[in-house]
């Protein structure tokens, strides 16, 4: 295919499931790296304040977010949990992932707009913890595949608790 | 089982401080926690800028209690504790809105934003005796120092000013730093650890974790460009100050800012300016190029850091279980990009999803595990005992929350250590004004 061709293809949901299932693989393997490259140099990776659960449309850098990481700190976060001075996640825990309801919801230009619900466990020290929600992705195509340009998770709990934080990758 | 005694080994001559373990494990301790300390001192409720309309209200739990925290239709900040004089439930069940009037649902009993029982469906049933004027939805105390509003469910606990003590200074330092008031950023982070709260009131002016719990994060400000204080192995550098009843702080140096970019260090030179110009050069030093973690006694920190201001509260629902409220506080008249700095910062420092305080609460959490093991009865805080200018690592900072703690659960008496803490700032003119305008709200 060319460029322009591959610009003008559609993306059909099961090209974005298998996108997805691969990426929490590598999450729920440690493979941080290799997650990391899965993301475009703009990408963003954020999750909302848990009382403002609607908060879509407007900039969230502008609240006091969960987490809004821009590549670089993006980086760092992934520096960082690799050490074993990371200490939350030191041993790491043990996560699953599970990806349901993956729906195209638009798409413009090179760039396809993404929802699905998730419920990730996390177990460690004997205690077992499940986060639940909806992601929502701005995946981008390029010529070596779907990159991730915007990461937002989104959760339903109204307080992280008993979770108590955010120390994987959501 | 019974109350051990004693609970705190202070001990002058040797030295030595000691906190005994059951602190943080007995329910006993808890419920008299909750009697002695919840139901007496001067507790956080929240920011005057949470509520910048009349009517406006938002719900949360303090001291245990579910409290509606709202600004009446003459703007006056209010308190009402949420359950129905009636039947007890709670009148308001949103987190946050605009409202005049709050009914509860499960009679239709109705109360306006002052609290006064306005409508009762059916209520000519009621006898001559039966008084609407007393029926008004509870009001504890409530006082405000510089926006921060707080109250207490004692008659006997004195006026707000003088149970702040010397930390009204610092209340001043972090209300000084915008002309036209303070902001809460819209955004909250709850969440909670298995853990004792005290350990967390601890952790939030503990200068002696920061290197070894939070080594990654300044490792992140290292690959970032930016050298943290501490760092070159010089550790005894700041202050640890009482500020009088079991309130403390910890002041630093600057720490830095991990995330910064031209722009932003222009637009805080010109802050740190006009600071200087407001209140002079010294005040203008203290505000812009020192750092301070302090507590509030019992449960209300405030960590000031430069790049943000973390505000917190913490509240247990048993010995090994804390609920955590943390907030984010930004000057007003600071630019979108300055507030963007700020947050960017904060979120990656503080939040329960950020590079450090996960570490916090997983240190916290990892003491009380080791609670299990009751043939180790005592925890140890002598750090630096009896040093006149305790620099930031030592441990007078929780020494000053413990001994505050044991004379209200005890009745013991202590006496403070350390020079006490110079206050003659709070007849500086320029401050006193400041404070002044803000309390006459």
């Amino acid at each position: 295919m060319t460029d322009v061709q591959q610009e003008q293809a559609t993306v059909a949901r099961a090209d974005v499931e298998d996108f997805l299932y691969h990426e929490a693989a590598l999450l729920d393997e440690w493979r941080l790296e290799e997650w990391l490259d899965l993301f475009t140099e703009d990408a963003v990776y954020e999750i909302p304040a848990t009382d403002l659960p609607g908060h879509v449309e407007s900039d969230a850098s502008r609240t006091y977010a969960l987490v809004y990481d821009r590549r670089t700190l993006l980086e760092q976060r992934v520096i960082r949990l690799k050490k074993p001075t990371a200490h939350a996640e030191f041993p790491n825990s043990r996560t699953r992932r599970l990806l349901t309801n993956v729906r195209i919801l638009g798409a413009a230009g090179n760039e396809v707009m993404v929802s699905a619900n998730f419920i990730v466990f996390r177990g460690r020290n004997g205690r077992d913890v499940f986060y639940v929600g909806r992601y929502e992705y701005v995946l981008r195509r390029s010529s070596d595949g779907l990159k991730i340009r915007h990461r937002k998770a989104v959760l339903d709990q109204e307080a992280l608790d008993p979770h108590g934080k955010i120390s994987i990758i959501l | 089982m019974g109350i051990h005694s004693p609970l705190v080994i202070d001990d002058r001559e040797r030295g030595l401080f000691r906190v005994h373990r059951s602190a943080f494990t007995s329910e006993e301790i808890l419920a008299l926690e909750r009697e002695k300390i919840f139901s007496k001192a001067w507790l956080y409720i929240g920011h005057e800028s949470e509520l910048p309309k009349p009517n406006d209200f938002v719900t949360r739990r303090v001291g245990g209690r579910p409290v509606i925290f709202t600004r009446d239709r003459a703007r006056k900040i209010r308190v009402l504790l949420n359950t129905c004089r009636h039947r007890g439930a709670e009148v308001c069940r949103l987190p946050s809105g605009n409202s005049k009037v709050f009914t509860c649902f499960y009679h239709g009993w109705a109360y306006d934003g002052t609290g006064r029982l306005v409508s009762v469906p059916d209520g000519g049933a009621y006898s001559e005796s039966f008084d609407r004027g007393q029926l008004g939805l509870y009001q504890p105390r409530v006082e405000s120092y510089r926006d921060f509003v707080f109250a207490t469910f004692s008659d006997e606990a004195p006026a707000l000013v003088d149970y702040l003590a010397d930390a009204r200074y610092f209340l001043d330092i972090i209300a000084d730093q915008s002309a036209n008031g303070m902001e809460i950023v819209a955004g909250t982070h709850y969440y909670s650890m298995n853990a004792n709260w005290k350990l967390l009131m601890e952790n939030s002016v503990d200068g002696y974790h920061a290197l070894t719990v939070h080594q990654t994060y300044f490792e992140m400000m290292m690959n970032l460009g930016s050298t943290p204080p501490g760092v070159d192995g010089n550790r005894a550098i700041g202050r640890g100050i009482d500020l009088g009843n079991g309130h403390a702080v910890a002041m630093n140096p600057e720490l830095g800012s991990p995330l910064m970019s031209p722009e932003i260090l222009e637009e805080k030179q010109r802050w740190r300016a006009s600071l200087a110009e407001r209140f002079g050069e010294e005040h203008a030093y203290l505000i812009a190029n020192v750092t301070r973690n302090m507590d509030i006694f019992p449960n209300f920190a405030i960590v000031d850091l430069g790049f943000g201001i973390q505000v917190r509260t913490m509240y247990p629902t048993a010995p090994g279980h804390t609920e955590i409220v943390g907030w984010q506080l930004v000057p007003g008249d600071a630019s979108v990009a300055h507030k963007r700095y700020r947050l960017d910062n904060s979120l990656t420092f503080w939040g329960p999803a950020g590079m450090a305080t996960p570490d916090d609460v997983e240190g916290l959490e990892q003491c009380q595990r080791g609670f299990a093991v009751k043939e180790v009865e005592w925890s140890d805080i002598s750090r630096g005992m009896g040093r006149d200018t305790p620099p930031i690592v030592d441990e007078l900072q929780m020494r000053v929350f413990w001994r505050e703690w044991n004379a209200r659960l005890t009745g013991e008496s202590y006496q403070r250590e350390g020079l006490p803490h110079d206050s003659s700032y709070l007849q500086a003119p320029s401050v006193n004004a400041g404070a002044a305008s803000g309390k006459a709200k």
